[in-house]
């Protein structure tokens, strides 16, 4: 096949082997004065004996499975035909030819080639070359087609969009299999085929096409940045509840996720390193948390693939140790709440979401040199995992009692009421107190009992305070007690 | 031209060299005229000769004769005429006129349709005669060619697929008289003309004749030769061969437009004159009654050509009326002997009782093979002579032959026909149709893996290799151990202790090395079925050997040579024993094992025997071979009992359907031809393969076809279905792809090619019953294989971009 294409009779029309070419070898075997008649029918002949060998040759080719021919083939094809082979010429090794321009003196010749021999500097070949043994030929094997459709494995081919001949079944009549359509062979320019097909260009366009990236539309585009200026403050809160509801509801946002995703986590970024005591800081994270919790809420949306972005903001919200004082705790409860919410969505199809979120939230509440407001932000999150976090944390790893020493030495600040609230807020949410509370009797002695583990849970902090409590201080230390 | 013109120095000698006539180096004129005169003698042209000595009395030795091409019109009536006698002794055409052979020479030294020249030329020349030369103008050939193609174009669409197939052989024949008479460029330039309108069906005789440049080429060319001795069949309606007849004599019909003024006339008379000629010496018409519309265009070109080599015997009008002769065939399933069918129905039976099987009846329904209606069955005496007693290897192998027919994956591509694959119906069609397959990739194979197969129970896989070396891998992770090289007979009581006297360690692979040459076939010994792993492995190399290698030595055991010649294909008989090989010398040969020379050789085949294949019943051998026939033999008789004439190209490979009625043979003519055993004919031709197809094989309902080529697809086609074209593609065969290529090749044949409107190619249209195309990367599929079961296998080599 090879050689039909590259011998195609018209650009040549007086023969491949030149008249000239002869000539050369004549003076080069010191025969001079060759005749015209002579040279040019040795030329045609050393042509067709030419020939003859690469008919040969490409038999050698066929049978071997290959399209391309070796110098392995020619040698095979002068040996049937008796002839004495080209030694030295190695199909792994082939013989680079390169051009030389015409000479100006023998321009009809054309152009010269010679084989070029390169010099090899041993040297340099053992001091530098590494020599790999090449592994020997091994087999893989994979399934090229299950049940007659091919499955979408690396080692097969991407599948090509099927061209379907809707118009050729019509004009056909014949019952043919609609929609088996013949996806024509894999488009490639360097495949052997001999006729490059040329109905198959259109649909290397179309993959080539498919390989782009997919671009957002401008609609979405569009609505992106005025959902964004919409969110951001200072802007009327009638247009922002009106982006969060779009956010929430609508549905085809899908493309834009990983987009809203990333301005999330950059405006949380953002808001927080400047240092954060600025009003407006404080209501832009609030408004992010909104945008969380209704990306989380919107059904239409896939945002498990984001879940490992989501998170960090949520995180660094709640743990932040300065946050702008006016809206600290509003801002830890939201996220806490967030959290709560992403972890209940969640938690089922990821079973190791909570745990780790819990070893973060713990490090957080136990860790030593934490500031208030991390510490707080760590209950508040705890609170939002749950019950059996809050017992894990708060009691069981000694969240309170850490929490108590530091309040008992420290200034009795805005912090430290409300970190003090949540830790309360958190037992509470451990155990509800009783209606009407009744205190630990001290005398009592059970009630000292009760009160000595209490302590030993709690910290002397804490257990002060739920002492007040008779039925609540048990309720708690029954939970702790449970696991 | 200068050299194969009658030169001034030595006269015609050195263009009838061809002729052989005596040494051309003499510059002696007398002594060479008289050799001429006692071949001539020898020969028994008396006429010639008498010609001759007429010219030589006549003449006084010519001195310097000019070269022709320049200043023809001084040549002399006697150095005209003797030239003429020259060609009249060509032993090829014999009793041919020499009046009418010389005139080719005048025509050639007319120097290319200079009518001028010819005038005065003819003026010079009365003695000759002035109407012969005329008609043998030198431009004749490109007119009346011009001419004939017009006339075919300009016919009634009904017409042009009858019409087109005459092209081909007078443009054969007017090349190659050119070059014989030693007009090069002139046969150059005609080739250049007009060979793109034939060249999408005939590239390789094309080619290959373009390859022809000296009158000596032509006389030791085989192809030549056959077209010059053999009569060319073309297949004609009874009104298409009036027309065609009308056309000749009266030149009516075919006034093509845009043909110019020189073709009515003498001009025109003169080209249809010379395409007379071709049809009345080289041309054979079998003028069909059938209607002209009912038969397919494509048939009216597939079935002409050079056919009478290519019938084993002579006297026969087509392959078909031979095939006839043949008589009937015994296709249906091989009996077993009596005590063998017994012994693996008890077998059955006792499983079916240990695995509380309710359908051991069942079972045996699937023991009896019944030949389909219509077949007749061969009876045990008709098979080649097997052992008397069976093994238990024979008794599992039957057992298993059950077991996997009734656990089959039954393939049914005819469900897909008239569903839609888009839906859930459709996609359980699909499964339904089309089977599971499993590639099984090579890499790193440095030159190249030449051949693959897998065993019967796929636990090995075999690969022959370029470099002359043969691996064998096993599928299921087993090491593979030959026995130990101090093997001692006396050790060996009992299945320990022979295992004892196996190697040591071993891997998963082994390399068997023997061969002198690219290994271009394996088999494994069929004996063991699906029940055991084969014990035995033949190839075939370009050593001119077949090799047998022992599975359980992995040593070489027995070196089969007889072959002058590399051995293409190699195959076992369905029941062990006996191979087949095919080689470059033109024959098959059939070997038994126990036996270093052949039993019986096949010869018929006018070139290479490619592939080789079995009948499933061993009573019949295929061949394919590169003088584009597929030949069915009988194995015993060494009688060829079907020609199968159709492909346009070498046949690459074969395939027996398992039922046995239906052989499919692939081609390089990219096409997959089905055709009915029984019969002889041709059923179907399914196209949509865009490179060289390397293998087939059925299902083993016999109902889907997969092929594997180096296209790097493996494509699943309805053995069932009618087949035929796509109307739509059919169209855009005619109308697009011809400007497509117009584009895309040589710019400069636009011309050519835009008045050959009908040229399809074929090679881009895919027949309906090509039901799935899987592609892979990079992979040339050289191996493709059903189990038992119809899971489909496949093989080939990764071809890593870089290495292109």
């Amino acid at each position: 096949m090879n050689k039909q294409k590259t011998r195609a009779p018209s650009t040549q029309p007086t023969g491949l082997y030149k008249t000239e070419s002869i000539r050369d070898v004549a003076e080069s075997l010191n025969i001079p004065n060759i005749s015209d008649g002579i040279a040019s029918a040795l030329a045609s002949d050393v042509e067709y004996r030419i020939h003859q060998v690469v008919e040969e040759a490409a038999r050698f080719m066929r049978h071997a499975r290959r399209t391309t021919m070796t110098t392995s083939d020619i040698d095979q094809a002068l040996r049937v035909l008796n002839i004495e082979p080209l030694y030295g010429h190695y199909p792994h090794n082939p013989a680079i030819f390169r051009r030389v321009g015409s000479y100006p003196q023998a321009q009809s010749s054309g152009a010269v080639y010679f084989v070029e021999d390169e010099e090899i500097d041993f040297d340099r070949v053992i001091r530098e070359e590494k020599i790999s043994v090449p592994k020997g030929v091994r087999w893989t094997a994979h399934w090229l087609a299950v049940e007659g459709v091919q499955p979408l494995v690396p080692e097969n081919p991407p599948a090509i969009p099927k061209e379907h001949d809707l118009e050729a079944a019509g004009v056909n009549g014949v019952a043919k299999p609609a929609g088996s359509i013949f996806p024509p062979t894999p488009p490639s320019s360097d495949r052997p085929s001999p006729i490059q097909a040329v109905k198959n260009r259109p649909i290397q366009q179309q993959q080539q096409q498919q390989l782009v990236k997919q671009v957002l539309s401008r609609e979405l585009q569009l609505y992106y940045t005025r959902l964004t200026t919409a969110l951001i403050p200072p802007t009327d809160a009638t247009k922002r509840s009106a982006a969060l509801a779009s956010l929430r509801h609508d549905a085809g946002l899908q493309a834009l996720l990983p987009y809203l995703v990333r301005w999330v986590a950059e405006g949380v970024v953002g808001s927080l390193r400047t240092g954060s005591t600025s009003d407006n800081d404080g209501k832009v994270l609030a408004v992010l948390l909104d945008v969380i919790s209704a990306l989380l809420d919107n059904s239409t949306l896939f945002v498990e693939p984001y879940l490992h972005q989501l998170l960090p903001p949520i995180l660094s919200t709640l743990l932040h140790s300065t946050l702008p004082p006016d809206h600290a705790t509003e801002l830890r409860t939201t996220a806490s709440q967030t959290l709560s919410h992403l972890l209940t969505q969640h938690s089922t199809t990821y079973p190791s979401l909570s745990p780790r979120i819990m070893k973060t939230l713990l490090l957080a509440l136990i860790g030593g040199g934490k500031s208030k407001g991390t510490r707080e932000g760590a209950v508040r999150g705890l609170m939002g995992i749950g019950k059996e976090a809050i017992r894990k944390g708060v009691v069981e790893g000694g969240g309170a009692k850490v929490i108590g020493t530091d309040c008992t030495y420290g200034m009795d600040d805005q912090a430290q009421v409300t970190l003090v609230e949540s830790v309360m807020a958190a037992l509470r949410v451990l155990a509800s107190p009783s209606n009407n509370p009744q205190p630990l009797d001290g005398t009592h002695e059970e009630d000292s009992a009760t009160k000595q583990r209490l302590h030993e849970a709690l910290g002397d902090y804490f257990a002060d305070r739920v002492a007040s409590d008779r039925q609540w201080s048990l309720n708690i230390l029954q939970r702790s007690q449970e696991s | 031209m200068s050299t194969a013109t009658p030169a001034a120095s030595t006269p015609e000698v050195s263009s009838p060299a061809a002729a052989n006539p005596p040494d051309p180096s003499t510059s002696d004129l007398n002594a060479t005229d008289k050799l001429v005169l006692d071949y001539l003698r020898a020969r028994g042209h008396s006429a010639a000769e008498k010609l001759l000595k007429e010219s030589l009395e006549a003449s006084s030795p010519p001195g310097q004769t000019p070269d022709p091409s320049t200043s023809t019109n001084t040549i002399s009536p006697e150095e005209l005429a003797r030239r003429i006698a020259v060609y009249a002794q060509k032993p090829t055409q014999p009793g041919q006129n020499a009046l009418k052979d010389s005139g080719v020479v005048i025509q050639e030294l007319g120097s290319m349709g200079n009518p001028q020249d010819i005038q005065k030329l003819i003026s010079s020349i009365g003695a000759v005669g002035a109407e012969d030369i005329l008609s043998l103008d030198p431009t004749d050939k490109q007119d009346g060619f011009r001419e004939l193609e017009a006339w075919v174009d300009g016919s009634l669409d009904m017409y042009k697929p009858e019409f087109r197939p005459i092209l081909f052989p007078i443009f054969c024949h007017f090349y190659l008289d050119l070059i014989q008479q030693g007009f090069k460029e002139a046969a150059l330039r005609f080739h250049e003309e007009f060979s793109h309108s034939l060249r999408t069906r005939h590239n390789q005789v094309i080619h290959h004749l373009s390859t022809l440049l000296l009158p000596s080429h032509v006389q030791n060319d085989e192809l030549a030769q056959r077209f010059r001795n053999e009569k060319y069949h073309i297949r004609m309606s009874r009104s298409g061969f009036s027309l065609l007849i009308g056309w000749l004599t009266e030149g009516v019909g075919g006034e093509g437009t845009g043909s110019g003024d020189g073709f009515s006339g003498e001009r025109g008379k003169r080209g249809r004159a010379a395409v007379m000629r071709v049809v009345n010496n080289h041309l054979k018409f079998d003028v069909t009654t059938s209607n002209t519309t009912s038969v397919s265009p494509n048939a009216w070109e597939e079935s002409t050509g050079v056919l009478a080599p290519l019938i084993p015997q002579t006297g026969f009008k087509d392959a078909q009326s031979y095939n006839v002769s043949k008589g009937d065939l015994k296709l249906g399933p091989a009996p077993l002997p009596e005590e063998l069918q017994t012994e693996a129905e008890r077998e059955l039976r006792e499983r079916a009782l240990v695995d509380r099987d309710p359908n051991s009846q069942y079972d045996l329904q699937y023991a009896r093979q019944a030949a389909p209606p219509g077949v007749v069955s061969p009876t045990l005496s008709d098979l080649p002579p097997h052992p008397p007693t069976f093994k238990l290897v024979d008794v599992k192998r039957e057992v298993e032959k059950v077991r996997d027919a009734r656990k089959r994956i039954r393939l049914d591509p005819s469900v897909l026909n008239g569903v839609n694959l888009n839906t859930l119906q459709g996609a359980a069609a699909r499964a339904r149709a089309l089977p599971s397959i499993c590639a099984y990739t090579l890499h790193d194979v440095g030159e190249g893996v030449s051949s693959c197969t897998f065993s019967q129970d796929t636990s090995l896989m075999a690969a022959g290799f370029s470099e002359s070396y043969i691996r064998i891998w096993s599928l299921k992770g087993e090491k593979l151990r030959g026995y130990r090289n101090d093997f001692q007979p006396n050790n060996v009581k009992d299945v320990a202790s022979l295992r004892k006297q196996k190697e040591k360690g071993g891997s998963t692979t082994r390399k068997l090395i023997g061969h002198a040459g690219p290994v271009y076939a394996v088999d494994f010994d069929p004996i063991g079925g699906s029940a055991e792993p084969p014990k035995y492995l033949i190839s075939a190399s370009a050593d001119a050997t077949a090799r047998l290698w022992s599975l359980d030595t992995m040593t070489n055991v027995v070196a089969y040579r007889g072959h002058q010649n590399p051995v293409w294909d190699v195959q076992w008989s369905p029941m062990g024993i006996y191979f087949a090989t095919g080689s470059r010398d033109k024959t098959a040969r059939l070997w038994s094992t126990d036996r270093t020379s052949a039993l019986r050789i096949y010869a018929g085949h006018l070139s290479d025997v490619d592939c080789v294949r079995f009948h499933p019943n061993s009573l019949y051998l295929a061949t394919g071979s590169s003088d584009w026939t597929a030949r069915l033999w009988d194995v015993q008789k060494g009688s060829c009992v079907r020609v199968f004439i159709g492909h346009q190209g070498i046949v690459s490979t074969l395939a027996f359907s398992p039922d046995g009625r239906y052989l499919a043979t692939a081609g390089e003519d990219l096409a997959i031809n089905l055709w009915d055993l029984g019969s002889g004919k041709r059923i179907k031709k399914m196209l949509g393969h865009t490179a060289s197809i390397y293998s087939l094989a059925f299902s083993a309902e016999s109902s889907l076809l997969v092929s594997g080529g180096a296209d790097w697809t493996v494509r699943c086609w309805d053995v069932k279905s009618a087949g035929g074209l796509h109307t739509k593609s059919r169209e855009n065969g005619v109308n697009g792809m011809t400007n497509g290529v117009n584009g895309t090749e040589n710019g400069t044949e636009g011309a050519a090619l835009t008045n050959g409107s009908s040229k399809e190619q074929e090679e881009n249209i895919q027949t309906v019953d090509l039901v799935e195309t899987f592609p892979t990367k990079r992979t040339p599929v050289i191996d493709v294989q059903f189990t038992p079961r119809n899971l489909c296998l496949v093989a080939g080599p990764y071809l890593a971009p870089e290495q292109r």
